[in-house]
């Protein structure tokens, strides 16, 4: 005998595509509604783990927040081999600003220079008696736009720099930059590990979440089988839960940790040294919230994809 | 409508649930098959509906060989088929219309027409009154008359009824006959598996009996 195929059986009534989406989303929310112990733990669970990884999220952030703060440290200054007159000090600051890196430039007169290493040597003032205003010579102190802020860009900016014919003598602290950005590739390389494993656990926590929600299930997608239903009619609904507790779970997570944070840094300052706000404390960029919650859809998404693959397939 | 050739069914390599089994069974035929506990009638059964493969021989249903048929064409042949099954497989955290319902939300049909099919199938098994009901709410005959309604809303081709009147009272052994006989009426092929020899004698029906796996023997109560 040839072999006919079974196609898609004619029945009148049969819903249009838009009635279907509908279908599928109606019936997750009352798959959510009447297995809603279940799902209420695995929000739970994907909200503590998100909880962790935005945390972590808050603490990098404020950390990379220090370390732009200490970068500003990074600069340029800039002695002559001779005072430059009002004429002679634009022009060269316009070369300077045409430098690709600069940021800004500002003036130190000699009187200026004068009055901060008086100001260092606070206390001792009295051994400056005497010493004419003069003798401090007047420089630019030079800040660098961000990218240069490293010893490599540091030192490639300085180069150009001395090609300037009145320019004698530059210093920018070679060791402090070295050792700045030492301190932070180190932070960086420890934040990707720790933040690496802290996602693969998460996912790992997420997706044996979702896994065990539907294998509390596995009655409903036998049945469905049983009655005809197609691998993608079976799924859908799944993924859609899958990525609803996904989002609940990521939008719980970020919900708990403002209210963390708002409390910390208003009320921080009572019962610590310092205030958290003044020290420039800040929440989870906007991006990074946005990241979190399609994070959370898509790991919804895929554990419950990987978990039915599994599951439907065996079956 | 449905034709076995040489079936068999091995399982775990050894143990045979069904031994080398042909059989015809002529579309709008009503047939019960008959047999003890292990006979292998559950076994045929699932062989019908595909839910396990024969280990050799052919198995056709509506001119289609069913071994030959893909993954992704077996919902196709199932959504023609009813199943009562032993344990009923109701789910128990929906209503009454929802069990019901799934048979027909598969064929994708419209909100609509899915209430409209509902309500006419579960007023036909007497169970208007109990559609909100969950499963555990209702009796054994209930939840078996449930089970009916889910397989014949969607006017299967074929009805494949496993122990349909097992531990149910006399009354509710005819009405789930009766049911039976009025979708056999209006054109179902139906396949009863019980080993309840006096109700398949008392229904004037062709009989099969399985004995250990084979076909022993079969009569035309009807003729």
């Amino acid at each position: 005998m040839s072999h006919v195929k079974f196609k898609r059986r004619h029945v009148p009534g049969r819903a249009g595509i838009l009635a279907l989406t509908g279908y599928f989303f109606r019936r997750s929310l009352l798959n959510i509604r009447q297995n809603l112990v279940i799902n209420i733990l695995a929000v739970i669970t994907i909200t503590l783990s998100f909880l962790i990884i935005s945390l972590f999220l808050l603490v990098f952030v404020n950390l990379e927040g220090a370390g732009e703060i200490w970068s500003e440290k990074v600069q340029v200054t800039v002695y002559f081999d001779r005072e430059l007159n009002d004429k002679e000090f634009a022009a060269l600051k316009n070369v300077i600003m045409t430098l690709d890196g600069t940021d800004s430039i500002s003036y130190v007169s000699k009187g200026e220079a004068l009055k901060r290493f008086s100001a260092r040597l606070k206390g001792q003032e009295s051994l400056l008696n005497g010493v004419p205003q003069e003798v401090l010579p007047s420089s630019l102190e030079i800040r660098l736009k961000q990218p240069f802020r490293t010893s490599g860009g540091v030192e490639a900016y300085v180069t150009r720099l001395k090609k300037i014919p009145t320019i004698v003598e530059v210093q920018y602290g070679e060791e402090w930059v070295r050792r700045f950005n030492t301190f932070m590739n180190f932070m960086r390389f420890a934040g990707a590990l720790l933040g690496g494993f802290i996602a693969l656990a998460v996912l790992f926590i997420i997706s044996n979440t979702i896994k065990i929600t539907i294998y509390s299930r596995r009655e409903e997608v036998e049945l469905l089988e049983l009655v005809g239903a197609t691998r993608f009619f079976i799924r859908i609904p799944f993924l859609i839960e899958g990525m609803l507790q996904g989002l609940c779970g990521a939008l719980l997570a970020l919900l708990i940790l403002a209210g963390v944070s708002w409390a910390f840094l208003n009320h921080a300052g009572d019962f610590l040294l310092f205030n958290p706000q003044q020290a420039g404390l800040v929440f989870i960029p906007v991006t990074f919230c946005a990241a979190l919650v399609g994070g959370g859809i898509l790991v919804g998404f895929i554990g419950s994809l990987t978990s039915l693959h599994r599951f439907v397939e065996q079956s | 409508m449905i034709q076995l050739h040489n079936v068999s069914v091995t399982y775990q390599q050894h143990i045979c649930a069904l031994n080398d089994v042909s059989l015809m069974i002529p579309r709008g035929d009503f047939v019960f098959l008959t047999g003890a506990s292990g006979a292998g009638k559950s076994t045929l059964l699932k062989l019908l509906y595909a839910a396990i493969t024969p280990s050799h021989g052919q198995i056709i249903i509506d001119n289609q060989n069913v071994s030959r048929l893909t993954r992704s064409e077996l919902p196709y042949l199932r959504q023609t088929i009813g199943v009562v099954f032993q344990d009923f497989r109701l789910l128990p955290n929906r209503t009454v219309r929802e069990n019901v319902a799934i048979t027909l939300e598969v064929l994708g049909l419209g909100r609509k027409e899915i209430g409209e099919r509902v309500n006419k199938i579960l007023t036909q098994v007497g169970l208007e009154e109990r559609m909100q009901a969950t499963p555990c709410q209702l009796s054994g005959g209930e939840q078996q008359r449930v089970a009916l309604a889910r397989a014949l809303v969607n006017e299967p081709k074929i009805l494949l009824a496993d122990e349909p009147t097992g531990n149910l009272d006399d009354e509710n052994k005819s009405l789930i006959l009766e049911i039976l006989g009025e979708a056999n009426c209006r054109g179902t092929t139906i396949v009863v598996a019980s080993h309840d020899l006096r109700l398949v004698a008392s229904s004037n029906r062709r009989s099969m009996m399985l004995d250990r796996g084979e076909l022993r023997e079969a009569h035309d109560e009807s003729r």
